[in-house]
């Protein structure tokens, strides 16, 4: 097979062995450990600059602007400086606070989000902890944010961040539901909680292609909970500039809102690469039937620019509901929730069950 | 180092549990809850039970822990309101769990050779043996625990929803 | 299986009634499917079938005790509109949640596994939780409510320690498993298996309201709506006792002698703090609370007995238990809402009133404080018996001299109805299917008074 040459396997393998070579089973796995987190920190701080200049850019354009065009070129730069400027910044703790839950609330949030990376395969091979429950772990840590946000509302002692807090608090516990049962249905598909099992059930095909009707509702409305759980327009309530202020981090600033603003980041692109890892397959490369040449050549590009590409596709369609979808009310909000999605993803989810029973997928 | 781990994890789940019932803010409470959960979770994981150490955070931690959050949040305790007990009570509470303890801790002390009483599957934490487990052997109770959630789901709708009529 | 499968299409079939607009006829359905589950109960007589890997089983322990549960819950659903009050929007619901605590019943007097012991009573137990604070606006509902919930919460813990310390000790939560394992290490002391007995008489002393953890029964019955009253009193108690005993006959009987003394320490306190405290109370419900955890104490005689006498004991007792107390609280609940009070001197007069009011009120007190010629002496006097050749005569002489103590407090609402006079002289009216339930309960406890024989042996 083709797709082997560019199993990364073979370098994490070399790696461990020239490692292993020179140093003690302790010093190993230290040194491992190290360079995984270097590369983490690494990857989230391009990750959260991109991002933020792509949204920049993407609202810029669907709002026949500019955008960024002075510092660097494209104005590429602006996004360094704005960094710096957060960086800089004196972190304010305000006098009625509870100091302790205000300063641990960022970290809490941000935290919870780079724990979700783990299990992501960014490419053939490319897993940092390929775990058999991967797809829950995901989920799980990422419930967990809430906690960080809960805290951060209420420790501000600000009604605005109070209630900021509450209303994502709601919204995010509520879609987790949906999305939840949205996952468990490719799980019941590929018939794996691991990601790598499931990127590779898709070798002949993406579930989007094969699962027929169910799954794309499936993927729809995965995208919809995606948005809501992230907080982003329409479902941006939570940080409704024209009521809240600023939501729960009003009373944030400096390096602290920075934490919040790349932890939303890196949400995003987790919920993203969800999405696409577990309906538009992974890295698994796009081929067509028996169009043995035009497979060949899709092989040839490296899974992880796959990957990024579907991954980025998916938060380019997420930023364009911004600009395209007004806020909603707090009751349609739920109501969309419980008496709308909950109930499709029910149904839905024993439609496919029913279909992967009696094999009427690809 | 598994020795080690677990008596880091168990220290760590007493003291926070500890917390939990000495720290004077409601919040703080809950948030040391949440690290008990944690580090029960991490025992979960010790066990090679992966699979619920996860479901162990997110139904608690996750979940229920948040819509703890939300009621004390909104209930805005505080020292302040918190009511006062007698010292008589306080009193009578110690010793009724401090006798508790005491024969816990006797009969404990008293198994001095801890033995699996029979063998012991350790890949049983796995989803795959856990979801067999659950259809096969423990099939009844798993659709009886059904009833039980049901019964729950229509107290809350009953309790909680507003009586047309009256209001 | 057929009755937990019968009982929970019956309950969920309710549900549906608010959606399809049936809700009037919701009280007749639930009244018909546990009518259903009492005839498929009825056909496992003999059969002692065993369901799921000896999850259940259905002996006739279990088809008598289950039979009891649901007949009471029947009798209680008949007076659906006098619990519901103002919450008459929730009608369906309720009833739902009613016959799905009577499933929480059957597993909890036909489990064969621990883990199905502590869903039962787990169902048994929301269930109550719910329907102790139907009274929304009430503040005494309210009130019993969240201290049902949060004591019987906690008490669920104890039990679930205890679950653990003995799945500990014998590697199994099937109770053959851990009874075998209790035969062959009878002799030598194990000390994990009693701090799990231990901790699960804990749990299951609360279920049944006996001292010193009844501390509970007064408030919650007095402040749940009158007729909840009656559930907690009967059903609850009659499906809680057929787990107590079952579990301790079947599995722990070989050890007997390391919890005998527990229980008869906790039996004698709770006879003497029921009865005693019974004495000085003026609330009725309350007094009535103080005497079933009087009652609690006499049932716990028989999980002393050394064979299946003590079963067929607890079973006539709270068959007569059940029947002579629900009604009698049915009873309070009419004179509550006659009246307004629930005091014993609401029943002065009674005679005028409504003369087989009194009389059943009669007839019930008697059976309920033990006289011959009514259930109740049958019951007390099975109870005793089997003690006593088990060789507990002091303890049967305790529960004789309670019995006498009990005897003053049932007569004040007898003596009220038939020799004071009345405040008001309005006639009291009750619907022709209430009267009739009464006289039945009436009847039965007669008959069995005469012919304690109808009850067959398990």
């Amino acid at each position: 097979m083709i797709l082997s040459i560019y199993n990364f396997t073979l370098l994490t393998d070399k790696i461990h062995s020239f490692l292993s070579a020179h140093m003690s089973e302790e010093f190993v796995l230290t040194t491992e450990l190290v360079l995984i987190g270097l590369l983490i920190v690494t990857f989230v701080a391009v990750l959260a600059m991109v991002l933020i200049y792509t949204e920049r850019k993407v609202a810029a354009y669907m709002q026949l602007r500019e955008g960024p065009n002075r510092v660097g070129i494209y104005g590429t730069g602006q996004v360094v400086a704005d960094v710096l400027k957060l960086v800089l910044k004196e972190g304010i703790t305000p006098n009625g606070a509870d100091k302790l839950m205000f300063n641990l609330a960022p970290y809490i949030v941000l935290s919870t989000c780079i724990m979700a990376l783990a299990p992501i395969a960014f490419g053939n091979g490319l897993v940092l902890w390929d775990l058999n429950i991967g797809v829950l772990y995901i989920t799980s840590i990422t419930s967990l944010g809430v906690i960080g946000i809960l805290i951060a509302g209420w420790s501000s002692n600000n009604k605005y961040s109070m209630l900021g807090a509450m209303r994502s608090g709601a919204q995010i516990v509520s879609y987790e539901l949906s999305a939840g049962l949205c996952i468990i249905s490719i799980v019941v598909l590929a018939g794996s909680m691991q990601m790598s099992e499931i990127v590779n059930s898709q070798a002949d095909g993406w579930w989007i292609f094969k699962g027929h009707l169910p799954v794309i509702v499936a993927f729809i409305i995965f995208i919809i909970a995606a948005t809501a759980e992230l907080n982003r327009a329409p479902f941006d309530l939570a940080e409704a500039e024209s009521e809240l202020t600023a939501g729960f981090h009003t009373e944030y600033s400096g390096m602290k809102f920075a934490m919040f603003f790349l932890a939303e980041y890196i949400n995003m692109f987790v919920l993203c690469a969800m999405a696409a890892t577990l309906f538009l397959g992974g890295w698994m490369p796009f081929h067509i039937g028996h169009w043995t040449t035009f497979n060949n050549v899709m092989d040839y590009i490296p899974s992880p620019l796959w990957f990024l590409g579907k991954t980025f596709f998916i938060i380019f369609i997420i930023m364009w509901f911004r600009w395209t979808f007004p806020r909603l009310r707090v009751d349609q909000l739920l109501d969309l929730e419980w008496k709308y999605l909950l109930p499709i993803s029910m149904i839905n989810l024993l439609m496919i069950a029913l279909m992967n029973i009696l094999g009427w997928h690809f | 180092m598994i020795a080690s781990v677990f008596y880091f994890l168990s220290f760590v789940s007493i003291f926070f549990a500890v917390m939990v019932v000495v720290s004077k803010n409601p919040v703080h409470s809950v948030l040391y809850l949440i690290l008990t959960f944690f580090s029960i979770a991490g025992h979960y994981l010790l066990l090679n039970a992966q699979f619920l150490a996860l479901v162990h955070i997110v139904v608690y931690a996750g979940a229920i822990m948040v819509l703890f959050l939300f009621v004390i949040m909104l209930l805005n305790l505080n020292a302040a309101t918190e009511p006062v007990k007698s010292s008589l009570m306080k009193f009578a509470g110690a010793i009724a769990g401090g006798s508790l303890m005491l024969v816990l801790i006797a009969v404990l002390s008293k198994i001095n050779s801890i033995q699996p009483a029979h063998e012991v599957n350790t890949q049983i934490g796995l989803i795959k043996n856990l979801g067999k487990i659950l259809f096969t052997e423990y099939n009844l109770p798993f659709e009886v625990a059904s009833i039980l959630f049901l019964v729950a789901m229509i107290g809350t709708v009953i309790l909680a929803k507003k009586n047309p009529h009256t209001s | 299986m057929n009755v937990v499968i019968a009982l929970t299409i019956t309950g969920i079939l309710n549900l549906f009634g608010s959606i399809f607009s049936y809700r009037k006829i919701t009280p007749l359905l639930s009244i018909i499917g546990l009518t259903t589950a009492i005839v498929f109960n009825s056909m496992y007589w003999n059969t002692n079938q065993s369901f799921f890997n000896h999850m259940m089983v259905v002996d006739n322990y279990a088809v008598a005790f289950g039979t009891v549960c649901m007949v009471l819950a029947a009798c209680l659903i008949i007076f659906y509109n006098r619990f519901m009050g103002d919450n008459d929007h929730h009608l369906p619901e309720v009833l739902s949640v009613i016959v799905l605590s009577v499933d929480g019943a059957i597993v909890m007097v036909s489990y064969t596994n621990l883990l199905m012991l502590f869903l039962g009573v787990e169902i048994l137990s929301i269930s109550f939780y719910i329907l102790a604070g139907l009274k929304k606006k009430d503040l005494g509902s309210n009130e019993a409510a969240i201290k049902y919930f949060l004591m019987g919460a906690f008490s669920t813990g104890f039990l679930l320690l205890g679950i653990t310390l003995i799945y500990g000790a014998t590697a199994s939560f099937d109770l053959s498993v851990i009874s075998e394992y209790v035969k062959l290490n009878s002799t030598s002391t194990n000390y994990l298996l009693l701090s799990g007995v231990l901790l699960i008489l804990v749990g299951l002393l609360f279920k049944v309201a006996a001292a010193p953890f009844h501390f509970w029964t007064p408030d919650v019955y007095q402040g749940a709506p009158t007729i909840i009253t009656a559930f907690f009193a009967t059903v609850g108690k009659i499906a809680s006792f057929g787990a107590f005993y079952r579990l301790f006959q079947m599995c722990f009987s070989p050890i007997v002698n390391e919890w005998s003394g527990v229980i008869m320490v906790v039996a004698i306190i709770t006879m003497f703090i029921g009865n005693i405290t019974a004495l000085q109370q003026k609330n009725l419900k309350r007094m009535f609370a103080y005497s079933s955890i009087a009652h609690a104490g006499y049932m716990l005689l028989a999980l002393l007995s050394h064979d299946y006498l003590g079963g067929n004991a607890i079973l006539f007792y709270s068959i007569a238990y059940g029947i002579s107390s629900m009604s009698a609280f049915i009873i309070i609940h009419i004179i509550q809402t006659q009246t307004g009070t629930d005091e014993a001197m609401g029943f002065a007069g009674l005679v005028h009133k409504n003369k087989t009011l009194a009389m059943i009120t009669a007839i019930s007190m008697l059976s309920l404080s033990g006289i011959p010629l009514t259930a109740g002496f049958f019951g007390k006097f099975y109870l005793f018996s089997s003690a006593i050749e088990s060789g507990y005569v002091l303890l049967v002489c305790l529960a004789v001299i309670n019995s006498f103590i009990g005897i003053y407090y049932y007569f004040k609402p007898v003596i009220e109805s038939y020799f004071k006079d009345s405040i008001t002289d309005d006639v009291i009216k009750l619907k022709s299917v209430e009267t009739i339930l009464l006289i039945f309960l009436s009847i039965a406890t007669i008959l069995l008074g005469i012919f304690p024989g109808l009850v067959p042996a398990i």
